[in-house]
């Protein structure tokens, strides 16, 4: 290293280096040294367990934007956002039908950032259903779901569902008009099935009317159940992209 | 001899080399990816604050189960659904179509299980031609299906022929009881769309003198067998005519159009392979999804009736 060849001209810059990235705390963190050599940059990857999502190499084609728009990472990114951002608003809002409401009011008006906190959270959701029916746009017009990726795009169709399920219970949660009518108009609709439609509605309602057995009904699916059944699912998919070789690729 | 020993030395020259060239045309994951993937995620953090600051999510009046808004609308993406709701059984739009589409989404890897086209995009000769096909014909198709169950043709025709001085109902004064009072009646000067019962889908139900039997065949109890899952027994009746419209009809579009379409563009050698007639359905059906959801969004208003609908509550 530079140290024994010239031990008197040691820059600053080389021993702040050394400070940070060659000392036994950094050094039991991140076990690959610093990704400037191809060998590092491997193990960047391979041993982060994060980053080994990745594969350690890609072809060409695959980084270049236009093959995948981002549409899919993209969904992703979103699903971390509203997930972070949704456990802040969980810290002020109770899913009572009598302070939904002024909740919400008091969160836009009383709490620092927290209208923009509520903006992010509603248009990451609006984001990611566009994404998520984006990047299964993409995918066909790849031809990406042929074998032996036929089984991903059944998680994806999945995924899919799941994706407009949360959005749909959260439509609920500010317990204004616009939620309970359009809960209402949504719910009225499973209820319209022949035979097994009215019991169904009533459980999901838990009633004849959208009230506070739905509302809580609704956020319990929107804040628990329904995000650990997509972060199951995603976790599958990504799994089957490694598994199946990677993103697919012309013969 | 000699040829038994070179060939396997040559085959496994071969594989190297490919293997090499595949190599070569790889990257590695760190840096390349990585920082699209962190310069991306960047921007959009970026996007989204900007758009949060600029723009504020909608929130209404207290929700009032008493008060039911008009229009009340699904959110947006449920729109497309609700529009269907329209034009047929409640049933079949807001349970059995999605159901069914959403089988059939995740079976075309099933159904197209052949590897052209794979992992590029609109990479077999006529993938764009089909695309395009498909996009039209959905996106036309479905506009004049909404238009027709609007009897959108039958006042175009009315507008057509008649003067703007021919309303087509006026007011006359008939005595009633000894008294004389104003009664709107149609006019018998205007001229009105002649095949009335092609009005639109549900004049077919009204305007066609169906046999007063036929509106209500009796199926008695014996059929579905409610009582099994502890729930009184249903009595089924059945309307012929409003069964004809309800779903009947709606069913064979929604089945017969797309299969017409694709014996079409077979015949005209427009779609010739399986990811060829893939691709025209799949871009049919992305056509429909969006055309009914933009309908069922900004062209919905009060009472649901096709007028503009700018206050889009559904998407906020
Ligand atoms: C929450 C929803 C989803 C997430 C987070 C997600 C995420 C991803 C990611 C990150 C990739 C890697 C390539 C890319 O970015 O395009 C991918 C690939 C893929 N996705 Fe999704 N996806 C979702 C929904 C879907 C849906 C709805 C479908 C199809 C119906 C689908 C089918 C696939 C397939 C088949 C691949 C492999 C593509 C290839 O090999 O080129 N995914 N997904």
């Amino acid at each position: 290293m530079a140290a024994t060849e010239s031990p008197e001209r040691r820059s600053m810059g080389d021993r702040v280096y050394d400070a940070i990235f060659s000392n036994r705390v950094w050094r039991s963190i991140f076990r690959s040294g610093y990704p400037n050599t191809p060998r590092n940059q491997m193990l960047a990857v391979a041993t982060n367990v994060f980053l080994h999502l990745h594969p350690t190499r890609i072809h060409r084609t695959h980084v270049k934007i236009t093959h995948t728009f981002c549409l899919g990472g993209l969904s992703f990114f979103l699903f971390l956002g509203l997930t972070i951002s949704g456990v802040l608003l969980m810290f002020y809002y109770v899913p009572s039908v009598d302070r939904a409401y002024e909740d919400i009011l008091a969160l836009e008006t009383d709490v620092r950032f927290g209208q923009l906190m509520r903006n992010m959270h509603r248009w990451m959701a609006h984001g990611m259903v566009l994404t998520v029916l984006m990047h299964m746009m993409r995918v066909f017009y790849t031809g990406a779901y042929k074998p032996p990726r036929e089984f991903n795009w059944v998680i994806g169709v999945v995924l899919l569902v799941l994706t407009l399920l949360l959005s749909f219970t959260g439509y609920l949660l500010p317990w204004d008009q616009l939620a309970l009518w359009a809960i209402t108009v949504g719910t009225n609709m499973v209820g319209s099935a022949p035979l097994l439609g009215e019991p169904n509605r009533f459980v999901l309602v838990g009633g004849f009317q959208v009230g506070q057995a739905a509302l809580i009904r609704f956020y319990t699916l929107h804040v628990i159940g329904l995000p650990l059944m997509a972060a199951v699912f995603m976790t599958v998919h990504f799994w089957r992209i490694r598994r199946d070789g990677g993103l697919a690729r012309p013969l | 001899m000699a040829v038994a020993n070179t060939q396997p030395v040559a085959a496994s020259r071969a594989v190297e080399a490919r293997k090499r060239r595949q190599r070569e045309e790889e990257l590695l994951v760190w840096p390349d990816l990585v920082f699209i993937e962190f310069i991306s995620a960047v921007l959009f953090t970026v996007l989204i604050v900007v758009l949060s600051v600029l723009v504020d999510a909608i929130l209404l009046d207290r929700a009032n189960p008493a008060v039911t808004p008009n229009p009340s609308k699904a959110p947006w993406y449920f729109l497309n659904l609700q529009e269907l709701l329209l034009h047929m059984h409640p049933a079949l739009a807001g349970v059995i179509v999605p159901t069914i589409a959403l089988i059939a989404l995740g079976a075309i890897p099933y159904y197209d299980n052949t590897t052209e086209g794979q992992g590029e995009w609109f990479s077999t000769v006529r993938a764009k031609l089909n695309a395009y096909v498909g996009a039209a014909v959905g996106t036309v198709g479905t506009l004049l299906l909404i238009l027709f169950d609007d009897a959108q043709h039958a006042k175009l025709y009315e507008k057509l022929f008649n003067g703007s001085d021919t309303p087509p109902t006026v007011t006359v004064q008939v005595e009633e009881g000894g008294k004389v009072i104003d009664k709107i009646v149609k006019n018998p000067d205007f001229n009105e769309f002649p095949i009335a019962f092609l009005r639109n889908a549900r004049a077919i139900q009204n305007e066609i003198p169906w046999p007063k039997s036929w509106t209500k065949v009796p199926l008695g109890d014996k059929l579905i067998r409610t009582d099994l899952l502890g729930l009184p027994r249903i009595s089924l009746n059945i309307n012929i005519p409003g069964l004809l419209v309800e779903q009947i009809i709606p069913v064979t579009m929604m089945i017969g159009l797309p299969i017409v379409l694709s014996i079409v563009a077979w015949k005209t050698k427009i779609a010739q392979t399986k990811r060829d007639h893939m691709i025209l359905q799949f871009s049919g059906f992305i056509a429909v999804y969006v055309t009914l959801t933009i309908v069922g969004t900004y062209i919905r208003g009060e009472g649901l009736a096709l007028v503009p609908y700018t206050i889009f509550a559904g998407d906020h």
